[in-house]
């Protein structure tokens, strides 16, 4: 058994307005990773080279075991893919699309499709072009899950759907991963949705990863130490530290690299440490990406 | 096993420490006794849609503390210690207490009423619990009738 | 190759092509009946009517499958699929050309047949073979020109200029002398400067085709 679901080898690739470089990536097996960036920042590029739809100028992609975009045909019969912008056919029916999903796929579990249908509230009867956003994504969302992949890569899976839906998709995501052979990977600008389900974070920002890992440690690594300096006392200076705002004298600290102890250090230099705030992935996310785009233009 | 645990999205802890603080509830209230078997990581992660890492976590911590004991391919079950709960509140007891102190002092509050405070607060929990008390027994004596 | 997935694509395409499909196998019975049996008038008619149903059909299959996969958004649905790029361009190619091929044989079986049973028009033998086959290869060049650019208004473009082009070879075979000459006559000729365009075509529609394929199996970015 392969302990890598999906590696990505110093892939790049270049367009005229864009290149994606560098990217790195391991995905193990039986793991949820979460997949955050502006928009144009990647991830689709990323998630189409995984799928093998767009070749890499450079690196290597292996999927399942298998070489992309060499082997995709073999890779993707073990694949679900559900991407924002991918359309069912119009004019057919949901039933008409289980029907061709299940000639095509050896492992298509009708009960479970049905049982689908049911929770997420559609009609197998309807066309396609006749659903809504949201229900044309639960569509998508079916037939992908029914055909029980060993990976479901997904692009925006909860974009646009109600709050009630969204449920009921991260419900169904979590449950496919019940067999611990079975991997996902999703990006969302839903960092909520990221936050409570992934088990890995990979954040993108212009073509490069900034930073992967485990999102216990993401969670744990972060914080924001809010500071009251007394008179002619200057901001200590910590490890770690990425973004410094609030005012003169009352400085608050974002660091990527918390420990218990700067808190005693700041205490020691006399500064009192009014609360140091745990941050949310959306904060983070953004602290990071705009610590690094000022290093940047600095 | 149905866990019953409910997690808060408004609770601004990190998710493993409410998983946690729920799992010690459950034992201290005594729903989960000695012993028992409980959800193992994966089927808690499905039931309460978060992620496998941060049940493992909590589970990791729950087995240090003594609270919960996990079998090599089997699950994890209560662990068979029984003097759990007084141990457990303790220590909840002590962080809050901890707190308590802090604020108090952000406040700019002495020890006396820092103390005088908690007294206050302590004195009316006991008179709300008899209330509801004699209610029960009022609604109860009702029901004979 | 995977011919399991690339039947499957292709009766997927048939089925959502249905209208296209109709239309192929019943103008094409209807023209053929048209061209037997409506006599000098009816050749004409028939005739007429064949072209128009094969240029209507092309049409309709190569923008409803083609193209439209990229305008509707299911090219990104179908390249999800078990498939590679080459199992999905046969697919295009031998679907088009199968929904094609009926109204296509209706018309060479119905003049070329009319001909030989009509001693009067035996001389146009050589030139409707000749012009026959060059429906097919306009029709191969917008199935290239729609597969290998997804634009809407390159594929027009393909078809117009196909559409100038058959009426120019047309013009050109038709006073070539070793065609013109027999023309005319009540006897079936064939000559080697016959051979030569059927030969010269049918090279033309290998190279549109396999050129497809080349072009396809070298691109970098599917979706």
């Amino acid at each position: 058994m392969n302990e890598l679901a999906v590696r990505f080898d110093g892939v790049s690739k270049r367009y005229k307005h864009f290149s994606l470089e560098s990217i790195h990536l391991e995905l193990p097996t039986g793991s949820i990773m979460g997949f955050i960036g502006a928009n144009g920042a990647g991830k689709s590029t990323t998630i189409r080279i995984l799928m093998g739809l767009v070749h890499q100028d450079a690196g290597s992609v292996q999927v399942l075991g298998h070489a992309m975009p060499a082997e995709q045909a073999t890779a993707k019969l073990d694949i679900g893919f559900v991407s924002e912008d991918m359309r069912l056919y119009g004019p057919a029916t949901l039933e008409w699309h289980m029907k061709f999903m299940r000639r095509i796929y050896p492992r298509w579990d009708q009960k479970y499709a049905e049982e689908l249908t049911r929770r997420f509230d559609l009609k197998a009867e309807q066309k396609i072009k006749g659903l809504s956003h949201g229900q044309r994504v639960k569509a998508a969302l079916l037939l992908a899950l029914a055909r029980r992949p060993r990976l479901l890569v997904l692009d925006e899976p909860t974009t646009g759907l109600d709050p009630v839906a969204r449920v009921e998709v991260l419900g169904e995501l979590m449950a496919a991963l019940a067999d611990e052979e079975r991997t996902i990977l999703f990006s969302s600008h839903n960092t909520l949705d990221v936050e409570q389900i992934s088990d890995q974070i990979t954040f993108i920002d212009r073509g490069r990863i900034i930073d992967s890992d485990d999102k216990e440690r993401f969670l744990d690594r972060w914080r924001r130490l809010r500071l009251v300096l007394p008179p002619d006392v200057e901001v200590p200076r910590l490890p770690g530290v990425v973004q410094v705002g609030g005012s003169g004298r009352l400085p608050v600290l974002t660091t990527d690299r918390f420990e218990p102890a700067m808190v005693s250090v700041c205490n020691e230099l006399g500064v009192a440490v009014q609360a140091v705030d745990t941050m949310t992935l959306e904060e983070i996310f953004v602290a990071n990406v705009h610590s690094r785009r000022e290093r940047m233009t600095a | 096993m149905h866990s019953g645990i409910v997690i808060s999205q408004t609770d601004s802890r990190p998710m493993y420490l409410q998983i946690m603080e729920q799992v010690k509830q459950r034992v201290a209230v005594g729903e989960w006794a000695p012993g028992d078997e409980i959800p193992s990581i994966r089927q808690l992660a499905v039931a309460l849609r978060v992620s496998v890492i941060t049940i493992k976590r909590a589970y990791l911590e729950l087995e240090r503390e003594g609270v919960i004991v996990t079998q090599q391919g089997k699950g994890s079950i209560v662990a068979p210690d029984a003097a759990l709960s007084p141990r457990l509140y303790d220590e909840e007891f002590r962080e809050h207490v901890e707190k308590v102190a802090r604020l108090g002092e952000l406040l700019g509050l002495t020890s006396e009423e820092i103390a005088r405070r908690t007294k206050e607060a302590a004195k009316k929990l006991g008179e709300e619990r008899m209330n509801e008390g004699r209610m029960a027994e009022a609604g109860a004596a009702k029901e004979i009738v | 190759m995977n011919y399991a997935m690339v039947r499957i694509l292709i009766l997927k395409d048939w089925y959502f092509q249905r209208l296209a499909l109709l239309l192929s196998l019943v103008g094409g019975v209807l023209s053929l009946g048209i061209i037997a049996f409506g006599g000098r008038a009816g050749f004409t008619v028939g005739v007429i009517l064949v072209v128009m149903t094969i240029v209507m059909v092309s049409a309709i299959t190569v923008m409803g499958n083609t193209i439209e996969e990229r305008e509707k958004q299911t090219l990104a649905f179908v390249m999800s699929l078990p498939i590679s790029y080459l199992e999905f361009t046969t697919s295009k190619i031998v679907g088009n050309l199968l929904i094609f091929a009926p109204i296509w044989l209706a018309l060479v079986a119905g003049s070329l047949g009319l001909i030989v049973m009509a001693p009067q028009i035996h001389g146009f033998f050589a030139f409707s073979v000749i012009m026959a086959i060059e429906i097919l290869v306009s029709t191969c060049l917008m199935m290239a020109v729609a597969l290998v650019t997804e634009s809407k208004n390159w594929t027009i473009t393909a078809m117009v200029v196909g559409n100038v082009a058959l009426n120019l070879v047309g013009y050109v075979v038709a006073h070539v002398p070793a065609i013109r000459n027999g023309m005319w006559g009540t006897a079936i000729y064939w000559n080697s400067t016959a051979t030569a365009w059927v030969v010269a075509e049918v090279g033309l529609i290998a190279l549109l085709l396999g050129g497809t394929f080349f072009i396809q199996s070298r691109k970098k970015d599917f979706v």
